[in-house]
This record gives structure tokens, sequence and C-alpha cells, in this order.
């Protein structure tokens, strides 16, 4: 049997597809590939049916088999902090940690199950295995490292569905010239950076409207942290009543410490009086000789505090966006002292200590974040702010499975029942699968994040591909006597016809609200596009040579 | 509506032609079913005008409701709060039905304008959804349910979405101003499609009421339109005019039949088309529950715009396409 090169074709682009998606090795990907772009030489080469129906389903059956058994095994490290031990020895985000002190690890689970098995009162050896090396790391405790289990595809999933926060944000009573849209971005990542957030995305957007805004995703950070983050103009400002003593930038402070045991740390004070937990943060500071001469001539007035005779009377207030986030008492050792080098400290609480520690430690990362990154020369307003929860992201990532399979399912057997015909039927899902894989495919190559309107539009695409089959089997099997051929023109015109109006109906999408709904536009067109190009054309041919 | 009426008495002679030629034809499709095509041609000649007022009835309520809708609300849709402003909050655990109820009543009495929707119910203390919408901040909200819950809410047991009201508001007028940019490209696409003025006109007609008709639906049923909804109208120009397409070419472009053995050849095409898309998009709405109510709000749009789309290709479309046939002599 000769095979239309259309046929080849979508063979090509199916293979292609499904290496692009399968998150495998490239030996794996190289043998799925193979595979697929095996059928079509078997239905060149054998002669009987038998053969052929039992070498097809062998080869579906390999290809199943091999896509299952080389999934990666292993914990991904999904973030390092990268002032931690850990990190200065190599390990590093995106690197797949296959066994801990020569145990394996498949999974999450294992991973932490090994981790806890280590004692961390003193300094240990920890032997990593990863899929770039090995390494050994002298740690006395526990990795701030967060993994998660090797993803099976390269698909990445928008914020709705993969878990995350996302803040829009707008200049007051500005609008923003693209130099002002870079420089923000660039300080808002900056700054998300300085907090230890790395997998983020920052970006300028605008609408139909001509409004500029700077829209921030991340997925490991929560929507309060987010807010506080990003939405801060960043000014800060030291005082002593009423008097500057210090604000930020190389001017006035030229380190501040963070990462360093030496100089920024926590210390946990147990409980209080009402029975809260406590725990401080303290990191130094270096001022320049300007600003420590500035402090010392403000200080030289004051007097000592009345109740408390180891401290002045008057308080350094730390003020961020104009609101006073700390308040340190000034030591009497400091009174008239033109020291660089000064110490912050502020405060925790929670109802565990761990807890009381992670607030401790998540003030003194918005502090030192301030305190290092630029500010901005306007104010900005959150004008929506998301969170996603992974878990609900995670059951409908499950229902659409089932919706997949269930629509699938329906438009065969009506297929079937309109037509009668096994082969017909076969075609038509071979057709709408081909369909959902080059989408995703596609999606997976230009690393498109899909959220629930994707996937809506992906259902969609097939739905109209669906009419545009029948539209071609109608024309097929119609008993006039016009040419197979002119009928399969006047199908064509009609579903290119069908194209161009889907088209032209989801264009608009892809500018009107900040792109929130772009990826509706985006899988349908995908989706329509690779059906008008690879998949109509093969159908054509194979419902062609049912017919004839 | 009157030019189409106008020219109804000329109708008679022209039928009597169509019929003797109708007569001569043999056409195969119809020489499997010589009832159908007695019965069919009979009636089609004679009755399409009077098929042709059902969607004009239809059409004239829907546009009459949406108007009187309007002139209610100040608004043709009801939107919700993506395209309003405010926040919506989706919460899901173990939680018991009195603390649900209590939650949905202390919320009620707290604000004006709370709207508290059970996605799964909790039977057998298996994890229950619940969604809750109000124009007022994240915050306020926030902290209100905490309070009742005496939980906190995470990422691990909740999703909340704030828009600001400017923002909501821009949302829907930028989704309108696409929802004409996409219309306006459509119809210029039916016009470059069949480059004459009667049958481009009548698709872009049934692609209007395909429209209408569910708005109005939707607005009668009182439903929430998210900013998803509006987008799944925009899809609806597309899909729906696939059949008005097929319809068109096969009334005009092809040379075998006479034209209601054509249009009939059309209509088996089509509806199968409108039925399998039916089928295709209603598993999303009926069968898989648990989805998001925006992802389910564009199936839903999609189905009722496809029915819509049924009367519309073949009683509107399909009478419009005749009545031209007819006059300009193309049998």
């Amino acid at each position: 049997m000769k095979i239309s090169w259309r046929v080849w074709v979508l063979t090509f682009v199916l293979a292609l597809s499904l290496v692009s998606i399968l998150n495998i090795s490239l030996a794996s990907n190289f043998l799925v590939g193979a595979l697929v772009l095996s059928i079509p030489f078997t239905l060149t080469f054998s002669k009987s049916r038998t053969t052929k129906v039992i070498i097809m389903i062998l080869t579906v059956i390999a290809l199943i088999l091999i896509i299952f058994f080389s999934f990666h095994k292993g914990a991904i490290i999904t973030s390092i902090s990268s002032d931690s031990v850990y990190f200065t020895d190599g390990l590093r985000k995106g690197m797949i940690i296959t066994s801990v002190n020569k145990n394996t690890v498949t999974n999450v689970e294992d991973y932490i199950a090994q981790i806890n098995l280590i004692d961390f009162q003193d300094y240990t050896k920890i032997e990593f295995q990863t899929n770039q090396g090995n390494f050994l790391v002298l740690a006395n405790q526990t990795p701030n490292i967060v993994v998660s289990n090797v993803p099976k595809t390269n698909l990445k999933t928008g914020l709705d569905l993969g878990g995350g926060a996302r803040a829009v944000l707008k200049p007051i009573n500005t609008t923003l010239s693209q130099n002002d849209m870079n420089d923000l971005v660039s300080v808002t990542s900056s700054r998300l950076n300085a907090f230890g957030i790395s997998d983020v995305s920052v970006r300028g957007v605008s609408d139909l409207e001509g409004n500029k805004f700077l829209m921030v995703e991340v997925a490991g950070m929560t929507r309060d942290d987010l807010k506080e983050v990003v939405g801060q103009q960043g000014k800060f400002e030291a005082k002593i009543g009423n008097e500057t003593s210090f604000v930020k930038g190389e001017k006035d402070i030229t380190f501040v410490c963070r990462g360093d045991a030496t100089c920024a740390g926590i210390e946990s004070l147990g409980q209080d009086s009402s029975g809260a937990y406590v725990s401080k943060f303290k990191f130094s500071v270096s001022l320049s000789q300007e600003a420590a001469q500035r402090q010392a001539r403000i200080t030289q007035n004051l007097t000592l505090d009345p109740t408390d005779s180891q401290s002045l009377s008057k308080k350094l207030d730390l003020y961020v966006d104009d609101k006073l986030v700390e308040s340190l008492s000034i030591g009497v050792g400091l009174k008239g002292s033109d020291t660089t080098q000064i110490q912050i400290s502020g405060s925790g609480k929670g109802e565990t200590q761990q807890e009381a520690d992670d607030d401790a430690r998540n003030s003194m990362k918005k502090l030192q974040t301030v305190l290092i990154t630029g500010s901005l020369p306007y104010k900005l307003e959150i004008v929506k702010l998301d969170s996603s929860s992974p878990v609900l992201g995670k059951d409908f990532t499950k229902n659409i499975i089932i919706l997949g399979l269930v629509v699938f399912s329906i438009v065969s057997l009506f297929i079937f029942i309109r037509y009668r015909k096994i082969k017909t039927t076969l075609a038509v899902i071979l057709t709408m699968f081909s369909e959902a894989v080059i989408t995703l495919g596609i999606a997976s190559l230009l690393a498109w994040n899909l959220d629930a309107p994707s996937i809506a539009g992906i259902i969609a695409g097939i739905g109209t591909g669906v009419n545009d089959q029948i539209v071609i089997i109608a024309e097929s099997v119609s008993e006039e006597s016009s040419t197979l051929k002119q009928r399969i023109k006047r199908a064509f015109f009609i579903i290119i016809g069908a194209f161009f109006t889907i088209f032209a109906a989801m264009i608009p999408l892809f500018w009107a609200g900040i792109g929130m709904l772009q990826g509706f536009a985006f899988t349908t067109i995908i989706g329509i596009t690779a059906g008008i190009l690879i998949t109509r054309p093969a159908f054509t041919e194979i419902i062609r040579r049912i017919e004839e | 509506m009157a030019r189409v009426r106008l020219p109804a008495g000329a109708f008679s002679k022209m039928d009597e032609k169509i019929e003797n030629k109708g007569e001569q034809h043999t056409n195969a499709v119809l020489k499997k079913h010589p009832e159908a095509k007695k019965k069919f041609n009979f009636n089609y000649d004679k009755h399409y005008g009077k098929l042709f007022l059902i969607p004009v009835i239809l059409m004239l309520f829907s546009v009459g409701y949406l108007f009187y809708f309007y002139s209610q609300t100040g608004e043709f849709i009801i939107k919700d709060v993506s395209l309003s402003g405010g926040t919506t909050i989706t919460v899901f655990g173990n939680f018991s039905d009195t603390e649900i109820q209590s939650l949905e009543s202390s919320l009620m009495a707290q604000y004006d304008d709370i709207s508290f929707r059970r996605l799964t119910e909790s039977t057998s203390g298996k994890s229950s959804t619940f969604v809750i919408e109000s124009q007022e901040g994240s915050e306020k909200i926030t902290a209100s349910i905490e309070e009742i819950l005496g939980i906190k809410l995470t990422q691990q047991n909740s999703s909340i979405e704030f828009s600001d009201s400017a923002l909501g508001e821009s949302f829907y007028r930028q989704l309108i101003t696409s929802l004409f940019i996409s219309f306006v490209l459509m119809s210029i696409v039916i016009f470059i499609l069949f480059r004459s003025f009667v049958p481009s006109m009548a698709v872009i007609f049934a692609a209007f009421s395909d429209i209408v008709m569910p708005l109005a639906l939707i607005d009668y049923l009182g439903i929430k339109l998210s900013a998803a909804g509006i987008a799944a109208f925009l899809m609806l120009i597309g899909y729906s005019v696939d059949t008005d397409i097929l319809l068109t070419t096969r009334a005009l472009k092809k040379q075998e039949g006479t034209i209601n053995e054509r249009i009939y050849g059309a209509f088996k095409t089509g509806i199968f088309m409108n039925v399998t898309a039916l089928a295709a998009v209603l598993p999303a709405f009926f069968i898989v529950t648990g989805l998001p109510d925006s992802f389910r709000q564009i199936f839903f749009i999609l189905a009722l715009g496809l029915v819509a789309d049924i009367i519309n290709t073949w009683l509107t479309n399909a009478s419009i396409i005749k009545w031209y046939c007819d006059r300009k002599g193309i049998k």
C-alpha cells in the first residue's frame, strides 16, 4: 500500500509532538519517535491484512510500555536558597536527586524519608546522586531545598492549574513609557530575587484601551507576601525623632548583611508572658562615613531613656513607604558615636517556636529586600490579586482527563452510529487524538502556560475539527455524479471558510483584558491551524482510500 | 424582514417551475427516499416562509427581552465579579453541613451582595467545596471566613481571586469591543467567501441571532456572566457559522439536484454536525462536575449557541437562501 505524503507529514508531526510533550530521556524520546514513524512503514510494506493489524497493535503496546517505563525517577529540585551550603557545594535548581547517601530516591516521599534519617546535630557528610553528577555536602542543618516529583511531561501549567499567586499592578496617576515599564520590571524582578523567589514571571502587559500594567506571577509565594514585596514603592528611611538618620542607597548604606550567619540570623526567645512564642531577627548594616557622622550628630543631643538606663530617649524608627515598620532602641554606647556598623533587629511571633522563627525570618527578608533593591519613582496600586491552590488545580487536571475521554467516546460513538463504518470512525478518532497531541506539542515547544481557558480552547478546537471531518465524510460518500476530487474541493472551501471565521473571531482575545483569556484564542487557533494544514489533508486522504 | 416578505406572491409561479424541473431530475440521494422527496418538496416550497417566522418571532422576543432587561437593570447582562470587580473565594476541606450553613448565614448577614454556592456536597465526611463571591475586597471577606470557620485560609485549602472594580469594568468594555471586532471580522470573511450580498447577510444575521438568543436566555435564567463567558460568545461567532457556510456553499455552488434537494442534503450533514458538536460540549457541563465555574460556563454558552444555531441555520438562513435562489432563478 502506498502511503500519501500527507499521511507521512501527519505521522512526522505527531512523532515530533509526542517527543516535545514527554519528559523522558533522549534515548527513549528517540525510540518513541521511531516507533510512531514505523507505523506508516508497516502499512506500506506488510502485505497481508492480519500482519498489518498485529504489527500495529504491537507497536502501540510497545509505545505505551516505553513511555510508561522511561519517566524520570527521583526528586527534582524546584528551589534552592543561593546562600545555603548545599548551593555552594554544587546543588542547583532543576537537578534530579536520584539517591541520598547511596539510598535510592524515586519520589519526593523517598527524599523526605532519607533526609529525616540524617542526624543534623553535628556536621554530617551527605552524598547526593543527581542526574548531573554526585555531590558531597558537609552540613549541620537540614537542606533548605524544595523538591517535587519529576513532571511526566514538559507541559507548563498556568497558575490556575499549577497553583501560585498573581498580582497585576498599575501606577497611580501616571501612565508608563516603555522605559518606565522596563525599569519597573527589572526592579520588581530583583526584589523578588532578593526575597529568595526564583520561579517568577514579571512582565509588562497592555490592553485594548492602551493601559499598561505590571503582571507578576509566582509559583511558591503566598498572596500576602507577594502583595508586600511587589506592592511597595520601596522607599526606606531611618529616623530618630523627626530627623532623618539614613536612607537607602549606596550614599548612606554600603553593605547589607544577608545569608551570612555571622552577621544575620534568627534567635529563638521562647514564650512571652501571653504564651505566644517569640523570635528575634538581627542583621548588620554598614553605613557610609557621611551617614555615620549624621547619626552621631543626632544621637549626641539625646538624653537617657528614663525607664531604661541602657537606652537613649529616642528610638531609631524604620519607615518603609512612609509606614513605620520597626522601632529600635539605641544603646547608650552609641550616643554621639560615628560607628559605621549598626545592627537592625525586629521580632516575630507565632503559636510555635517554628512559626515565630519563620515569622521573624520573613520580616527580616522583607526588610533586607527593601534595603537592597531600588525603589520605584511612583506608587503602585494592586488592581488584581489572585492565588490559586495547587490542590484544586490537581482536581481540575484529573477532571479534564475524564472529560477528554468522555468527549472522545461520545463523538466516536456518534460517528459510528451515523456512518456504520469502523474504519471511518477510527480515522476520526485518530484525527481528534492527533489534533490534541499536536496542540499540546506546540504548547510545550513554546513553553505556553496551559491554564483553564487554554484547555477549553483545545476542546473547542477539537469540536470544530470534528465538524470539518463530517463535511469531508459527507462529501466523500455523496452519490453525485461529480468526481470525488470536485467534491473534496468543495469540502475544503467550506473548511477553509470555517477556519477563517473562527480565526477572525478569536483574534481580538489576544489583546482584550490584559491577555487573561488569550490562552483560549491561542489553543483554538493552534488547533484549527494544525487541522487545516496537517490533519485535514491526511484525513481526506484516509477517507478517500476507504471510499475507493 | 419586509424585504423577505415582499415578493411572497411571486413564489407560487416559481414553485411550479421548480417542481416541474424537480420531477425530471433524477437524484441519487432522493432516489433512496422517494416518499421523503415528495413530502419535502411539497411542504418546503409552500411553507418555508412560515418556517422563517419561527426564528423571527424568537428573535423579536429575545431582542425585546434584552431591551426590557436593559431598561430594568441598566446593563445587557448580569456581570460576575470578574467583570464588575470583587472577590471570589473557593474554599475546600472537611466541613460539616452545619458549619457550611452557619458560614453561609453569617456571611449573608454581614454582606448584602454575597453569593454562596456549593460545588460538591459533603456526604459522609468527603471534602466539600464552596464558592463565595462578593464585590467587597478580598481582605475583608477572607477575614470574615477565617473568623467564622476558625481556620486560616492558605493555598492548601483555598483559591482567592480579587479584581479591582475599575479593572473589571475595563475588562468588560474590552471584551464587548472584542465581541464587536470579532463580529465585523467574521462578516468580512463571509463577504469575501460568498461575494454576494443576500447570502452573506443571511449568514451574518444567523450568527447575530446565535448570540442574541442565548444571551436573552442567560439573562432570563439570571446567570452571572464571567469574562470567560464573553470569550465563549466570541468563540460562538466562529463556531456557529460553519453550518451556515456549508448550507450556503451547497445551495449556491453545487450544480446537481434542485435547490430543495441541495438544502435538504446540507441539512442532513449540518444537523449531524450540530448534534455532534453539542455532544462534544455538553459533557463539560453535565457529566464532569467539579470543574471551575468559568470553565463550565464556556461550554454552557457554546451549547446554548449550538441549539440556537440549529434554528438559525435551518430555519432562518435556509429560508433566506431558498428565497434568494428562487428570486435569482437558481435551481
